[in-house]
């Protein structure tokens, strides 16, 4: 963990209000893993004054890649960056997806929750068997589909609410047959938390081992300021941000 | 080259800048950016004698140069704390300041015992002024009886030295700072964050389960300056000032007012190298204006 002074290399803005950059920041660049974050300074004047965390969608030194939605004022902020600009950003954070060889995994992204899913996948496709389940409202929620179906994944399965592509539905939707399918020992998965509280539902660890990465309001992402708890079955609360983001399916209570 | 040594009495710190409490873990979350020993002292986060869960998300919410909180005083309680306490002395240096917590005087006197026994802690911070434990905000710091009360009883178990960390929500902070020192308080240290509220208009409550929360961050600064020269002109033990310091100025800004160190709090979250920048700062703005050290400016507000 670090703070490294990022160069922006290439700001792109793609469809459904999603963005892509490209930073050199070589120190956090060769330390990420799939699944880690980092915490950005999306601007330098003290409004807004904290920073913002975003998952690392690809790291290939002395570059990372972040994929993020304008949402509000910070990623407005971010969005008017672009090549040439710095940010202070710190990580690696928080946990990470281990990578199981040989386990036939899959990978359940919704909307921006594809983030983590295609570091993780980019990293370890073809080194053993992963499987993708990737939904969101419409074509526009899925830009990086083209670069997902260039991935040696074994299998790959869209749904959209709307029906503009893929299969028409909630990826839920189609989870059973694909786990009857494809028979998958894990799943690692990150979405909107209606969709995860639906994953911890349907799946059962008896059959798959799951993994969840959630989001969360963080004040500071290095597990001091406590703000990004969430609350466990057993009742107690973890820090998604030292503790997490990555965490057993089953060991969070999700809203009913 | 400028003397940035603090004196608060009792003790001299290497520099004027303390680490707050709540905003720097137990310490060892930093040890990662920089060598805790550059610090005046550190101040672990709020700790009570049992196990704390802390209060129901959300617990922040960000407002203009501020940030509003509800943490609820999470923490693993003093048997864990003790452990993190003696595994840091490892590491470094920098004396430790225990913020000792109770839901009632006798626990605060019971935790206060037991950091008062380690010889590791350089000395005590009594947060009788977090606002996020009992519901509407209320704590002992906002009634000057009841700080004196407790701030004796406290006092008569320890033998190290005591700083009570007072509330901005009191209806007169100088009663209570004064009470403070009557009971035998060592130092004051001031303010622990404002009430603040936050509300969802769709929901039309408040965003937070505990309906107020504490506000902190560069917003405060000139509300925490005016009551920490209210205070240093009413107390003649030493004040440490906070509220919203982002730099060395405002660390500066401080000791005019009277204050003999200061704590650096909201800054850490989101620069967490922040202490090393700001007394570099000092360094150079008390060079630049011919300072030579702390104690030719303190108290010095001409007014």
């Amino acid at each position: 963990m670090l703070d490294e002074r990022g160069l922006i290399e290439e700001a792109r803005s793609l469809d459904g209000g999603y963005y892509q950059l490209k930073i050199a920041a070589p120190r956090i660049a060769a330390a990420a893993k799939p699944g880690n974050f980092v915490m950005v300074r999306v601007s330098p004047s003290l409004d807004p004054l904290l920073r913002r965390p975003f998952g690392i969608l690809e790291s290939r030194p002395p570059h990372i890649w972040l994929y993020y939605q304008v949402l509000g004022r910070g990623t407005r902020l971010l969005s008017a960056l672009g090549h040439g600009d710095s940010l202070d950003i710190l990580g690696p954070l928080g946990n990470s997806f281990a990578e199981m060889p040989g386990k036939r995994v899959l990978l359940i992204a919704g909307g921006r929750g594809i983030v983590p899913l295609f570091h993780y996948a980019q990293a370890y496709a073809g080194r053993q068997p992963l499987f993708m389940l990737y939904g969101g409202r419409g074509r526009a929620d899925l830009p990086l589909l083209d670069r997902i179906k260039a991935l040696p994944l074994r299998g790959l399965f869209i749904f959209s609410e709307d029906g503009s592509i893929g299969q028409k539905g909630l990826l839920t939707d189609g989870l059973e047959k694909i786990v009857r399918t494809e028979r998958p020992d894990i799943t690692l998965s990150c979405g909107p938390e209606a969709m995860l509280a639906r994953l911890a539902r349907m799946l059962k660890p008896e059959k798959t081992e799951n993994h969840a990465s959630l989001e969360a309001l963080m004040g500071c992402g290095f597990g001091v300021c406590h703000g990004c708890a969430v609350q466990t079955v057993a009742g107690s609360y973890r820090k998604v941000c030292d503790e997490g983001p990555v965490f057993p399916l089953e060991e969070i209570r999700w809203p009913t | 080259m400028a003397d940035l040594s603090a004196n608060l009495g009792f003790c001299t710190l290497k520099n004027p800048v303390i680490t707050a409490s709540g905003t720097f873990g137990y310490g060892e979350e930093f040890l990662p950016f920089y060598d805790l020993d550059i610090l005046g002292a550190i101040v672990m986060k709020g700790i009570f004698k049992e196990p704390r869960p802390g209060n129901p998300p959300p617990r922040l919410h960000e407002t203009p140069a501020g940030l509003l909180n509800s943490i609820g005083l999470a923490g693993p309680g003093s048997g864990k704390l003790q452990e993190i306490i003696r595994r840091l002395r490892a590491k470094t240096t920098v004396p430790v300041i225990v913020n000792v917590c109770g839901e009632d005087d006798g626990e605060f006197a019971e935790v206060a015992g037991i950091f008062s026994a380690m010889d590791e802690v350089a000395m005590l911070e009594l947060n009788i002024s977090c606002p996020n434990v009992k519901k509407g905000g209320a704590c002992p710091a906002q009634d000057a009886k009841h700080t004196f009360r407790l701030v004796r009883r406290v006092k008569e178990r320890i033998r190290k030295p005591l700083i009570v960390k007072l509330s901005p929500n009191a209806a007169d902070i100088v009663a209570v700072a004064q009470a403070a020192e009557e009971a035998g308080a060592d130092a004051v240290s001031l303010v622990n964050t404002f009430l603040g509220l936050a509300v969802d208009l769709d929901k039309r409550q408040s965003v937070f389960a505990n309906t107020l929360a504490g506000l902190s961050g560069p917003a405060i600064k000139p509300l925490a300056l005016k009551l920490v020269w209210e205070v240093c002109r009413q107390v003649r033990i030493p004040v440490i000032g906070m509220g919203g310091i982002t730099s060395g100025r405002d660390v500066l800004d401080y000791i005019l007012v009277g204050a003999a160190a200061v704590q650096i709090g909201t800054v850490n979250f989101y620069e967490p190298a922040a202490a090393v920048r700001i007394i570099g700062e000092i360094q150079a703005e008390m060079d630049k204006l011919k300072i030579k050290d702390l104690s030719e400016i303190r108290g010095q507000l001409q007014a």
